[in-house]
């Protein structure tokens, strides 16, 4: 195996400009990967986000106080649902929490509000989404609530917008993927036409077809994994470039700076793709000469 | 060794090789002979197994060669030495990695390939050129590199095509005493295919006479005609 290898390393290191379009082309295909890759896996986790958080939020009467025997009992009837993640009883006094933390800057808003002031509400989030609606209308009929929020559009715009990205990513990242494919096939094709005299001679000499493709598929690894690599990095390097901007843009929305396990992860599936599309082009490049 | 039946290859409708029958022993060293396109080369190619025969029968150190699977092919191959007319020396190697090519390919450790090309090289007398580049050779040379090639995996049978065609009288006739060294020094097979009367009528070794791809003579120590 290293042998062969190292005939590939020669063979790339005697046609650098060959070897140069290679890498570029599958640089280029990769980084794209990356980075569709990365924006589909961050809207999954904003959506995941917002999955979690609160979704529905059923507001009783603002002279309406439950008890907690009533609050334990609406709990219990959310939960047999099956359909929800997490039931939170906000009172009157926590909505006056958190009303002042989000006005904390305006002292006039904090004055004018009590706790009397404000409703007590249950905060819900379902399993999956799709059962908000069924949730919701099932608050609505329970004693004392006076109305029923939730954020059925927001969730189901993310959804949509996460699936078309996951599409469109695929397309563009499938298609460069594919043309990335035939230019290597094309690349090696060359460099096997040129050494047709020598794929002649390792025949008659009793070389085994596998031997005779071994250097030419390494080839075609060599360029996946380079092209991987630089691909990787021009990403992360993009990444860690637009950090301050995108920590800001998605406030509150804690996926950055991503784990550097990820990004490994990344590189590895990144390597193992390239060298996929480039091992396999090399070996049907190789092939089509040792059919013929 | 080779035992040929009623062996025909047609080109088109060109009978290249026709109804030939022979048998060649183990250790016999004979010449092929006869004009161009007699049908030589085209016989050393079904006995390489480059062609396939239209009929007949061919056996190859006991493969029959029309029923051979392909994947037994390279196996058949490792046991035969070839020396082409045209070297066949791949440019972008040494001469050392040029002879090392057919033992590379069965796989060998670097110490026995190393040990075998020594060997081959000393065989050639040109065990001081090892680092040199075909190029850098003259045709006499690349020709003991190929023979060199060709003997280093100690083949069980070799086989020359025109191995002198392309060399001035003097370096043909020291291409030809090292094929019998190979010979009797190796205990090879060797089957030479040649148009060069003087040095076959030099050996005195059977000669089998090729004319429009039909076995015409087939004599022992016989003479070119």
């Amino acid at each position: 195996m290293s042998s062969h290898f190292e005939i590939a390393l020669n063979r790339v290191r005697r046609s650098p400009y060959q070897a140069a379009a290679a890498i570029s082309i599958m640089t280029m295909s990769l980084f794209l990967g990356c980075i569709f890759f990365l924006i589909a896996a961050g809207s999954q986790v904003i959506l995941k986000f917002f999955e979690t958080r609160p979704q529905i939020n059923a507001f009783f009467k603002s002279d309406y106080v439950p008890s907690s025997s009533q609050v334990e009992s609406l709990k219990s009837r959310l939960e047999a649902t099956g359909k929800v993640g997490t039931v939170i009883y906000v009172s009157k006094e926590d909505a006056l929490v958190v009303y002042k933390e989000l006005n904390r800057s305006d002292p006039l808003l904090m004055e004018a509000v009590t706790a009397q002031m404000l409703p007590s509400s249950v905060e819900v989030s379902a399993k999956d989404p799709n059962n908000l609606k069924e949730l919701a209308a099932l608050l609505r009929t329970e004693e004392g609530v006076d109305d029923v929020r939730f954020a059925e559009d927001i969730i189901a715009s993310l959804t949509k917008w996460t699936s078309s990205v996951r599409v469109v990513g695929g397309f563009l990242v499938g298609s460069h993927i594919l043309i990335t494919f035939f230019i290597i096939v094309l690349i090696i094709g060359i460099k096997v036409a040129n050494r047709r005299d020598e794929i002649t001679l390792m025949q008659l000499v009793g070389a085994t077809p596998g031997y005779i493709a071994a250097p030419f598929v390494w080839e075609g690894i060599f360029y996946g994994l380079s092209g991987a690599v630089m691909a990787w990095g021009i990403t992360y390097l993009i990444l860690l470039y637009s950090m301050g901007f995108l920590v800001s843009f998605l406030a509150g929305i804690p996926i950055l700076p991503p784990p550097i396990v990820f990004m490994l992860e990344l590189l590895l599936g990144e390597i193992a793709l390239g060298s996929l599309v480039g091992g396999l082009g090399g070996l049907l490049a190789v092939r089509r000469y040792l059919k013929a | 060794m080779v035992t040929a039946k009623n062996l025909t290859k047609k080109f088109g409708d060109i009978h290249a090789i026709s109804d030939v029958s022979f048998a060649v022993e183990p250790g016999e060293f004979l010449f092929l002979t006869g004009p161009s396109g007699s049908g030589k080369t085209t016989l050393l190619r079904l006995i390489l197994r480059e062609l396939l025969p239209d009929s007949g029968s061919l056996v190859v150190n006991s493969h029959d060669l029309v029923k051979l699977k392909k994947k037994e092919l390279p196996q058949i191959r490792r046991e035969i030495g070839i020396v082409f007319q045209d070297f066949k020396l791949l440019p972008d190697r040494n001469i050392w990695e040029n002879i090392a090519v057919p033992l590379e390919v069965r796989h060998l450790p670097k110490s026995q390939v190393d040990q075998a090309v020594k060997i081959a090289l000393e065989l050639v007398e040109l065990s001081d050129k090892p680092t040199l580049f075909p190029a850098q050779l003259s045709g006499g040379e690349l020709q003991r590199i190929a023979l060199a090639r060709a003997i280093a995996g100690k083949p069980k049978l070799l086989l020359a095509d025109e191995p002198t065609g392309n060399l001035d009288p003097k370096t043909a006739k020291l291409i030809f005493k090292l094929l019998k060294d190979v010979h009797s020094e190796l205990k090879t097979t060797v089957i030479v295919a040649t148009h060069n009367a003087e040095l076959v009528n030099l050996y005195s070794q059977r000669v089998i006479s090729l004319n429009k791809g039909k076995l015409i003579k087939d004599s022992p120590a016989g003479k070119y005609e």
